[in-house]
């Protein structure tokens, strides 16, 4: 809502600078999201005087008209607005203006023709929003003067941000109340009264609403004899200062009086509109029906939905209610006589048609939000006393004014504890009361609690609460001593899952690996790019409105945009990639109305883990630098018995692709990606992969390991290299060590795989350490030999293998 | 020459070997040559068996001082020559203390994950637990619950993601559904309240979703961090406190706060908050477009509607909200210039924090 200074202060003695106002404004909810000052910045732009008007030989939107600008010698200038004509005054910015947005204005060739200056609409002059045409000047305007002087000295206007439970604040009367409450003066309320004379409106018109919820009160007067005319400047300047084109004395004062008193009017030619023998308009406000359509003002021809709501005359329909007028009985040049309407309609209802229809305008902007429908023939009457000022013409004796639904005053109730309780302050009755009371309502005391009466102009105050907010934000927020809550034994703590899932991550970055967060919309192909099908049944979850066909799903796997981002890395230069995600992916059912939502944790490695450094080369990452990652995640989780089985995975490279297990269930997957899939990401093999159900991890995670006492005898550490198929895994000889080794076999690893020179082709050797010990005495050197031959001969019998000699 | 004699020349001499003695393999040379079994100090006390019993401790006597000398003399070298060893070996293993280490690299935390962390800690400290819910949400708990009207724009179509319900259930309103991605964590705090009796101090960070285009200052999905209270006595002061309290512990002391009102549906009264400009302390400059604030959290005490949805009884519980958005927290502490960088994975950019 654009707010006038001058304007304002005509209403209400606002008394401090604007800026201190827009402050004050800001701190009691009404925000101010800029604060322009028009006419100061405006050297070098002048009244000028467009002599004629020609197509451009090259371009069909623009135009070449010959301007005077009052110094003796005609200009040309291209312009590219399509509301002007010859002899229409418009301001003209000479070279070397700087326009308020700062736009330098130069002599420049356009399509070929040198323009030498430029005409100007309201908004490039920083006073008005119109941007659609030229600000047409009236006639009267003297040639070649500075425009900022004929204009009238520079103005302030505020642009406020009015919530949508303030359509009292969508006029220029609300805004003056709402200063005027806040400053601690009174605003006034313009109101007029038409001198009335002639033929009764009642013989007319005759108004017929056939349903008042959706239309409480229709309120229509008649005018004749007008002679419509461009406004004189002080209606046409207002209306540009909220924002609007002036279009011509009888429109203006339509829009002027909606600015003034937020009450949206509509003028209609009555003579176009469809009148019984009599001569007599029967306006009737009625939902369309079917196959109904109507050209609106803008041209366009509308098909009205069942539920659009009309006026209509007895040919048919001749507005859209609250939204836009029709086109064919719009007030024109040759209009004599006026139908003025004042009504008020259902919120839901025009919201419905102006989203419905793609239409907004001022009028059904703020029906939506609700119009004050006691204030409609105030509207009304100060309209045809302004129509009749400034267009001449009769105003017609009576107002015919339609009401089937008068709004009922709203009593609350506001008890004295209760803003004591909510607001954490105290304030006396007579400080609340004269709070309320500057707000227009009425207020009668009582001991504990005040009577309040809402005014019919705040349909927002429906509750106490609402009352209490009022008075908050007036006496001022900033004023509310800061405390905290009182402490009734309450805990802050995080659940097990929540601090594990910190120490999950915890672990990842230990082991080196970055965290990320990537989109949760997925690629409806990526399950075929990545050759992750979905499971049985499984169905991915659907976006109805998406931003793009990339993103139309949710993923199902935090795979492909780890992917993406190993890409991302790979195209910069940035081949070391270590990421890793803790996020969301999901999937539905048929007959599912939530989807499932679960969270993963995935990680990507590619490259080294460093560059090569002058103490350590780089090490090319692969499959068990991913696995070393999981092994440490286990450790720390406390979670025995991990298990890596090799799989199929259509995702992974076959070969080096994994489950991970646990207690034989499993939990996810690890392994290289194959290059195909890689291909289809553009991003370069090897990237070692995994991820991870999390709610598995914390269901297997144990709290703590148990105590075993470290060992005080010395064991006696022998190696054990045994020469095996490639078939045989590293496990299976592991487990056959481990049970061959019995009680006295302490620890066993893994310490070289060697394949080559004197190991038979298919074949590879298997070096393990073994630790013998037992926990409460020294072994012998006999023991230990014993236990190791039957270690060997069983283990070389059970994978079948051979010592390597 | 007699035996005394003998044994005085074999000091001298052995005495002046150990001076000239180079290293420690020659000092055990000489060791070995004076002192050995085959030594000429030993030598020279095997002859002592042909000395008179009357000789023999005076001579045994000046043995055992040759011997001590000898002794004394070679451990005192000893020292000085394991000590110039040692000096020399350290002087040649010296490092170029300036070389980069041997560290296996840590990963680092994502910014956003890092502030959400951040906030969580000072909310624990004042009670709060951690409450979370789904991401895609039924239109009850994102809205209605939160007394948002049927037709607010932010149920539109062009403001929420909207998800295919293959219940079969038909949609209040034509193209919509009752599915859709959350566009706040507040649906955690209804189901919170469903679930839960007085007192309640929650916190609910998450993933939320807008149809917004991504671009330096937007992106579709981002983090939000809400917080709840009910409990009896609760007051907007209180309000007012909390958030102090945080902003002080997230920007720093000396940072200030600034309550405007505003409009929210699921709190009344509500504001939004700005905390005071850090660059400028106040004054106003390019950063916080010379308003000396920036605003950072939108609040308000719980609407009494909102109590009615969930069963708690207004009139005895009073309680507040709040919201924040961390990529903004993130933009307004490290001037990060373009939001993308948060979704794109860039090590570059991941591994600054
Ligand atoms: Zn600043």
């Amino acid at each position: 809502m654009r707010v006038s200074m001058s304007w304002l202060t005509e209403l209400v003695d606002v008394g401090v600078p604007a800026r201190e106002l827009a402050e004050r404004l800001d701190m009691t909810g009404t925000a101010v999201e800029a604060v322009h000052e028009t006419g100061e910045s405006l050297d070098g732009v002048v009244v000028g005087h467009i002599l004629t008007r020609e197509r451009h030989p090259e371009a069909d939107k623009l135009w070449v008209t010959t301007v005077d600008v009052g110094d003796g010698t005609l200009r040309t200038i291209v312009c590219g607005a399509q509301n002007f004509d010859a002899g229409d005054k418009v301001p003209v910015a000479l070279p070397g203006a700087v326009l308020p947005g700062g736009l330098e204005i130069k002599k420049a060739k356009l399509r070929g023709v040198v323009s030498e200056g430029m005409n100007c609409s309201a908004r490039e002059l920083g006073i008005g929003e119109d941007h659609e045409g030229l600000m047409i000047l009236p006639p009267d305007a003297p040639v070649g003067v500075p425009f900022a002087e004929w204009y009238g000295a520079g103005d302030t206007v505020l642009e406020l941000e009015i919530t949508p439970n303030r359509p009292d604040c969508l006029s220029m009367a609300g805004v003056a109340r709402e200063v005027g409450a806040v400053l601690g003066v009174p605003a006034k309320v313009p109101a007029s009264q038409p001198v009335e004379s002639g033929e009764e409106a009642a013989a007319a018109c005759s108004v017929t609403i056939t349903d008042a919820d959706l239309c409480p009160r229709y309120a229509a007067r008649i005018i004749r004899g007008v002679k419509v005319a461009p406004s004189p400047a002080w209606l046409a300047d207002k209306v540009a200062a909220a924002g609007a084109r002036p279009i011509n004395n009888v429109v203006d004062v339509t829009n002027y009086v909606m600015f003034e008193l937020g009450q949206p009017l509509h003028a209609f030619d009555l003579d176009k509109l469809a009148a019984d023998s009599n001569g007599r308009v029967a306006i009737t406000v009625r939902t369309a029906r079917s196959g109904e359509t109507l050209r609106t003002l803008d041209g366009v021809d509308r098909q009205l939905r069942s539920d659009t709501l009309l006026i209509c005359d007895s040919s048919g329909p001749v507005a859209l209610a609250g939204v836009m007028g029709g086109e064919s009985t719009e007030v024109s040049e040759t209009t004599v006589d006026v139908l003025l309407e004042s009504a008020c309609f259902d919120p839901a209802s025009i919201s419905r048609t102006s989203r419905s229809l793609g239409l907004v305008s001022e009028a059904s902007m703020r029906f939506e939000r609700t119009v004050d429908r006691t204030g409609c023939v105030a509207a009304l009457d100060r309209a045809a006393a302004l129509i009749a000022e400034v267009a001449g013409g009769q105003v017609a004796p009576g107002v015919v004014d339609e009401y089937p639904a008068p709004l009922q005053p709203r009593l609350l109730t506001l008890r004295l504890a209760r803003v004591r309780g909510v607001l954490g302050i105290d304030l006396g009755a007579e400080e609340v009361a004269g709070i309320l009371r500057s707000l227009g309502c009425d207020v009668e005391m009582g001991p504990e609690s005040l009577q309040v009466t809402v005014p019919s102009f705040r349909p927002d105050i429906e509750r106490e609460i609402d009352l209490i907010e009022e008075v908050l934000r007036i006496w001022g927020m900033e004023r509310v001593e800061p405390t905290l809550p009182g402490g009734r034994g309450r805990i802050g703590m995080l659940t097990r899952e929540q601090s594990l899932r910190e120490r999950i991550g915890d672990v990842m970055r230990a082991c080196g690996l970055n965290e990320t967060m990537t989109y949760a919309f997925g690629d409806p192909r990526d399950p075929e790019r990545c050759c992750m099908p979905f499971a049985e049944g499984e169905l991915p979850v659907e976006l109805l409105n998406p931003m793009s066909t990339e993103q139309a799903v949710l993923r199902r796997s935090l795979l492909p945009g780890l992917l993406a981002s190993v890409s991302y890395n790979q195209r910069r230069g940035v081949s070391d990639v270590h990421l890793y995600e803790m996020g969301s992916v999901f999937w539905t059912s048929e007959g599912r109305k939530q989807p499932k939502e679960r969270t993963m944790l995935a990680g990507v490695l590619a490259g080294a883990w460093h560059p090569p450094a002058w103490n350590a080369p780089a090490v090319p990452l692969d499959f068990f630098d991913g696995k070393g990652v999981i092994e440490n995640l286990f450790r720390e989780l406390a979670i025995p018995k991990l298990r890596v089985r090799a799989c199929d995975a259509g995702h992974l490279q076959p070969g080096r692709a994994a489950e991970v297990l646990a207690g034989g269930e499993v939990l996810g997957w690890l392994g290289e990606v194959h290059p195909a899939v890689l291909e289809r990401f553009e991003a370069h093999a090897p990237v070692v992969a995994f991820e991870l159900d999390v709610r598995a991890l914390v269901r297997l995670a144990a709290d703590a390991r148990p105590f075993v006492e470290p060992p005080r005898h010395p064991a006696v550490e022998l190696d054990l290299a045994i020469v095996v198929d490639e078939s045989v895994t590293a496990e299976e000889v592991e487990r056959a060590i481990r049970s061959a080794g019995g009680k006295l076999l302490a620890e066993t690893h893994l310490f070289d795989v060697y394949r080559g020179n004197g190991v038979e082709m298919g074949k590879k050797s298997l070096a393990f350490a073994l630790e013998y010990r037992v926990p409460d005495r020294t072994l012998t050197a006999q023991e230990v030999e014993s236990a190791h031959e039957r270690l060997v001969r069983k283990v070389t019998t059970s994978v079948g293998g051979t010592l390597r000699s | 020459m007699g035996v005394t004699e003998e044994l005085l020349a074999a000091q001298a001499e052995g005495l002046a070997a150990i001076e000239q003695a180079a290293d420690l393999a020659a000092l055990a040379a000489v060791r070995v040559a004076y002192l050995g079994k085959k030594g000429t100090l030993t030598a020279v006390l095997r002859g002592l068996g042909g000395l008179s019993a009357e000789e023999r401790p005076a001579v045994g006597k000046v043995a055992n001082e040759v011997r001590a000398a000898l002794e004394a003399a070679l451990a005192k070298r000893h020292e000085a020559l394991s000590s110039a060893a040692l000096e020399a070996r350290l002087a040649s293993e010296a490092v170029d203390v300036t070389l980069p280490g041997r560290a296996h690299p840590i990963g680092s935390r994502h910014l956003i994950s890092r502030i959400t962390a951040q906030v969580v800690e000072i909310f624990l400290g004042l009670g709060y637990r951690v409450a979370e819910g789904p991401e895609v949400e039924l239109d009850y708990y994102n809205f209605t619950a939160l007394n948002t009207p049927p037709d607010h724009p932010a149920r539109s179509l062009a403001d929420t993601f909207y998800v295919r319900d293959l219940s079969g259930d038909e949609a209040a309103v034509s193209g919509e559904s009752d599915v859709l991605l959350r566009t706040q964590t507040s649906p955690v705090q209804v189901r919170t309240m469903e679930r839960e009796k007085p007192p309640i101090y929650v916190l609910s960070p998450g993933r939320v979703y807008r149809r917004d285009i991504a671009d330096p200052s937007h992106l579709p999905q981002f983090t939000q961090i809400e917080g709840l209270v009910v409990d009896e006595g609760i007051t907007f002061a209180d309000l007012k406190g909390t958030l102090d309290h945080f902003v002080h512990r997230m920007f720093g002391p000396d940072r200030k706060t600034r309550f405007r009102p505003h409009f929210f549906p699921f709190t009344e009264p509500s504001a939004e908050v700005d905390v005071s400009c850090g660059i400028c302390d106040g004054a106003g400059c390019r950063f916080c477009k010379n308003s000396g604030w920036l605003e950072i959290l939108g609040c308000g005490m719980v609407d009494p509607n909102v109590f009615g949805h969930v069963g708690i009884d207004s009139e005895r519980y009073t309680g507040f909200a709040f919201g924040m958005g961390v990529e903004r927290i993130a933009a307004l502490k490290y001037n990060v210039p373009d939001l993308r960088m948060l979704v794109e994975g860039d090590m570059r950019f991941l591994r600054q924090f």
